[in-house]
């Protein structure tokens, strides 16, 4: 800021000053041309794409709006993305639960000692070991879990030991159950970003409010929800944030476990874009369906990080 | 302090079942971490074509899964292709985004926050929402089916973070610095080489080893922009490798690994970068 | 003030570049390119083998193997000529086929798949009918090989287009494991549909998986099909695969078919984990005594005779009446020429090589049923079966087309319609109805 203003103060209104403000921009301009060549202009094109009916070869034909309703009354289109808003539900909440869940109990001897013990010892092993899941490709991921929903997978084989045989089943093949087993692969892969988050967000908390709430008499629970809770907003914001993009853009996960079954249950648009437009020749349809999509998330982040914004004021 | 000794004896003892109670709960979540990878792990030791069930210790430990997938299914050439991919995104990304987010953040540059904000606006942008024309586009100017093409794309895609990333950080550094390298006559490229560079390189790092995660894990626009079975990089070919060859569980364990392998090693070997990038970036919505 | 000025000023003509550069990028064009009518739509009708040397490119997703050996013999026999095989994964292939031979780098020759009849009505594969004649193909193919690659529907009043020549064929039936058969008190095939009913439900009272299905993938509708080619007259079936006008899949006898299908998953005879488990592994699965029945190809008599040895039986979905017309489905792996090729003749010699008893040698070797039965001995064992029901589809004139085929967006209904009727989430009226409506948007109700 003090930089920006001393700038703005030598400057003054000559022309020769402003040109060399502008030279700054050569250094701005090689990742600008990727940057508008490899990522907007594709971007504008799938919105320019949309309002045709076009098979990917033949010449398009003008369809206006005409894929877009189809986006919100195609049954197969609409239920992808309610698939999608599902999994919000095991890709975000979820996580974000379990973190808050983690930080609330991990944080405590901070809170009763105020601050002193807060650094636990061998916790880099810890956070080495959540966050993997996190680093590693989601393909392989995906293949893991695939296995290990088999039918004489992990998963049903624990159930067999414990003697809940009765409950082992296919889960990826399960009409109920798919859905729930695709979510459930996204909670494991991003609960220990959540916690992690939180954990590093609770150690920049000043231990003097922890005092003052001490000293009102508040106990563990209200101490988290009254101090805790309120100053992780800014966490909770980006956790919700990366957590629901995940959510709504997955692809890899869906492609690898189930294909989108069965049936249509674990359909999500991602996968849809990529079968439509290259595999069924709705290139117009399959454009449609992502920039919904993008608008979608684009409106989910826009109303996370205004209520974050808000609150804090 | 204010305590009273009882209080604080009181106080200590909670500590101790707490911490208890605590690694108790940090040991729980590890073993929810570690029991998919360690199973994967245990059945590629499996005799090959063996059908695998739940999680069983190895008669004997053998390579030769990993020694069949590397060379029979052709995990070598997927391993190349992606490690060619990334070596030509981390560089690249790190010199364009260094040179625009130093443009950007310590330079006062007319419309320099609306381009800024261009930038940011490409955060939430879904490869769902480009790939379409990208294979189109690209096919007609000869860019699919070749490394070139995958690159750029990737290179766009994380433009957007990797300028903010840097932009920030030198927005952080004192501009005094700045200040006095020009009133010592220094050029713009010299103040960026000689005095904020050498102070970059942590940030830099962390946004390289990023960049590498994110190029290395890609899936969707390989899957699309790369139909060469010869040129497809490892995640893409472990998708395909699923649908051809799954009865064989412990070979697919193995390039399961084996695609898991690089990442894990410059995820270990950078692991104070990498959290530091994945909590901090993490900020960047 | 002063940073608003100069910041509005600039503004306006980034605002124009950006515009001008967005507006060239989209061409302001409609996307895609018509068909170029100079190109030749048909073959020349000689079949001289040109003396030149010359290199064919032949782009292909099946039996990569199988290709190679073909293209070694092929250029042994004529050693001026040279195949060059390209390789693309079947999944990556039906998505880039239609790309692939609209673009002016097409290959001279191309494995025939799914959506090839639209390629051939935009004029970009060659109409192979003067060969026919003038190589006497008729003779050498099978008719329902040959028919299936034969173009009709809107293009049917045009004449009998050919777009494809076969190598080796396909069929679908019935794997069963003879040791558990005898088990449930079963000592042969079923003759009829219903004699298949009891023997299912023998396996079922004996406490052992009737039938392995992977229909995570494609043997659900492989399975339906099965029930399909017995009840509903093949001419009528090929006519709704292939478009023909006015065409439906709502009949009485699909609904039927269905509907039996419905009743075997309702019974427990079908795998209960079929719907999670890919064809690979169902077949994995039998393998390892899961399952007495599996629904599946000729593609996995090869593996399963290595495997089980003469444990193994193969026989046809039978149909409701003991010789009944023998009906299955199945394909070739076949292959068109590109309309932008430059040799038609020497593609043309490849094509007819493609009935040589040397290359069905290889076929067969391979692991495809060959064209020309008599050209390989019959094998034994379950592989021996194949053949022999094979034959008598051909004899029949009963081989269908997968259901897959009838367009580029059918596979999917297909296989998650199957996948819901197993569950008994979706009734076999919604299913067809389903599969209707993607035919009309393929083919136009209105015709």
């Amino acid at each position: 800021m003090t930089a920006a203003a001393g700038q703005r103060a030598r400057r003054g209104r000559g022309g020769r000053r402003a040109g060399r403000a502008w030279r700054g921009y050569l250094y701005v301009l090689p990742a600008a041309a990727v940057y508008l060549a490899f990522a907007v202009l594709p971007a504008l094109h799938t919105a320019y794409l949309s309002l045709f009916e076009w098979d990917g070869v033949t010449l398009g034909e003008w369809a206006g709006l005409r894929n877009y309703r189809e986006v919100f009354t195609d049954p197969a289109l609409r239920g992808a993305v309610f698939n999608a808003l599902v999994l919000v539900v095991f890709f975000a909440l979820l996580p974000i639960l379990a973190g808050l869940v983690m930080t609330g109990l991990l944080s405590l001897p901070r809170a009763s000692l105020g601050g002193a013990g807060s650094r636990r010892r061998g916790l880099g092993v810890y956070r080495l070991l959540f966050m993997l899941p996190q680093v590693v490709p989601l393909v392989a991921v995906g293949v893991t879990w695939r296995w290990l929903y088999g039918e004489d997978g992990l998963i049903n084989e624990t159930l067999g030991g414990i003697g809940l045989g009765g409950w082992a089943r296919p889960w990826l093949g399960d009409f109920d159950w798919a859905l729930v087993a695709v979510g459930l692969v996204g909670t494991w892969v991003l609960s220990g970003l959540c916690m992690m988050l939180f954990l590093a967000g609770v150690h920049k908390i000043d231990p003097q409010l922890y005092e003052a709430a001490r000293l009102d008499g508040a106990g563990p629970v209200r101490e988290f929800v009254s101090v805790t809770l309120p100053q992780l907003r800014g966490e909770l914001a980006v956790a919700l944030t990366v957590t629901t993009v995940a959510a709504l853009a997955s692809f890899d996960i869906v492609y690898v476990t189930t294909g989108g079954g069965p049936g249509e249950e674990t359909t999500v648009p991602g996968l849809l874009v990529y079968k439509l437009a290259f595999t069924d020749g709705k290139v117009g349809l399959a454009s449609a369906l992502g920039v919904v999509l993008s608008l979608l998330i684009l409106g989910l982040v826009y109303v996370i990080n205004r209520l974050s914004r808000t609150e804090r004021t | 302090m204010r305590r009273g000794g009882a209080g604080v004896n009181q106080a200590a003892g909670a500590y101790r079942t707490e911490r208890w109670s605590g690694y108790v709960l940090l040991t729980a979540g590890a073993v929810a971490v570690v029991v998919p990878f360690l199973s994967v792990f245990l059945a590629s030791m499996q005799p090959s074509g063996e059908p695998v069930v739940g999680m069983e210790w190895p008669q004997h430990w053998s390579l030769d899964n990993y020694r069949q997938a590397w060379t029979v299914a052709g995990f070598s050439s997927l391993m190349r292709s992606s490690a060619l991919i990334a070596v030509g995104v981390v560089p690249a990304s790190l010199v364009l985004a260094g040179l625009a987010g130093y443009a950007l953040g310590t330079m006062r540059l007319p419309g320099g926050d609306g381009v800024a904000a261009l930038f940011v606006a490409g955060l939430t942008i879904p490869v769902e929402l480009i790939v379409v024309p990208l294979y189109f586009d690209l096919r007609s100017i000869g860019l699919t089916d070749s490394y070139l093409g995958v690159i750029l794309v990737e290179i766009a895609l994380f433009l957007p973070f990797s300028v903010f990333w840097m932009r920030t950080h030198f927005r952080t550094t004192p501009p005094e610095l700045v200040e006095a390298a020009r009133i010592d006559g220094a050029s713009s490229w010299t103040v960026l080489f000689r005095v904020l560079l050498p102070l970059a390189r942590p940030a830099l790092t962390t946004l390289g080893v990023l960049v590498f995660m994110w190029s290395w894990n890609q899936f969707l626009l390989v899957l699309v922009l790369i139909q060469d079975a010869t040129k497809r990089t490892a995640p893409a070919g472990l998708g395909f490798f699923v649908g051809q060859n799954n009865t064989d569980v412990p070979m697919l364990a193995a390039g399961t690994i084996l695609v898991m392998l690089p990442i894990t090693i410059v995820y270990v070997l950078f692991q104070r970068s990498f959290v530091a990038g994945l909590l901090q970036g993490a900020f960047k919505g | 003030m002063d940073g608003h000025g100069i910041a509005a000023r600039t503004r306006a003509p980034v605002f124009l570049a950006l515009l001008a550069v967005l507006v060239t990028a989209c061409g302001a064009l409609t996307p895609g390119t018509a068909a170029d009518p100079d190109r030749p739509r048909t073959v020349p009708s000689q079949t001289a083998v040109p003396q030149e040397d010359i290199t064919l490119s032949l782009t292909f997703a099946d039996a990569p193997a199988l290709v190679d050996a073909l293209a070694a013999a092929f250029h042994k026999r004529h050693p001026h000529l040279t195949i060059e095989p390209r390789y693309t994964q079947f999944a990556d292939y039906v998505k880039s086929i239609k790309l692939t031979m609209a673009s002016d780098t097409a290959p001279d020759l191309a494995q025939f798949a799914v959506g090839m009849d639209d390629i051939a009505a935009r004029g970009d594969i060659l109409d192979l009918g003067p060969y026919r004649d003038a190589y006497g193909w008729r003779k050498k193919f099978p008719a329902a090989a040959l028919d299936q690659l034969t173009g009709s529907g809107e293009r049917a009043a045009e004449g009998d287009h050919l777009y494809g020549v076969p190598a080796g064929l396909s069929m679908t039936g019935i794997y069963y494991n003879k040791e558990l058969a005898r088990k449930a008190g079963i000592t042969r095939p079923p003759r009829t549909l219903a004699e298949f009913d009891r023997q299912l439900a023998a396996v079922k009272k004996a406490g052992m998986t009737p039938l392995s299905v992977g229909a995570l993938d494609s043997g659900g509708l492989h399975l339906w099909a099965a029930l399909l080619n017995n009840a509903m007259e093949p001419e009528k079936y090929r006519a709704w695969v292939k478009g023909a006008e006015g065409a439906t899949i709502e009949t009485e006898e699909a609904l039927a078919a269905t509907a039996k299908l419905v009743e075997w998953s309702r019974k427990g005879y079908v795998d209960e984990a079929a719907g999670g488990t890919t064809q690979n592994d169902s077949t994995g699965a039998f393998v390892r005594g899961r399952g007495v029945f599996l629904i599946n190809g000729n593609w996995a008599a090869g593996q399963l005779s290595e495997a089980m040895g003469k444990k193994a039986g193969f026989f046809l979905m039978p149909a409701a009446h003991e010789g009944a017309r023998a009906v299955s489905s199945g394909f070739s792996v076949s292959y068109a020429i590109s309309s932008r090729t430059r040799h038609p003749r020497a593609a043309g010699a490849f094509l007819d090589f493609l009935a040589s008893k040397e290359a069905q040698k290889i076929v067969a070797a391979n692991g495809f049923l060959a064209v020309d039965e008599e050209a390989v001995p019959t094998p034994k064992g379950v592989l021996g079966d194949v053949a022999r029901a094979h034959r008598r589809v051909t004899d029949d004139d009963g081989m269908n087309h997968f259901p897959d085929f009838t367009a580029p967006g059918m596979l999917d209904p297909l296989r998650a319609g199957v996948q819901k009727l197993l569950a008994g989430r979706t009734t076999p009226e919604a299913y067809l109805a389903s599969l209707q409506d993607v035919w009309d948007e393929q083919y136009g109700s209105g015709r």
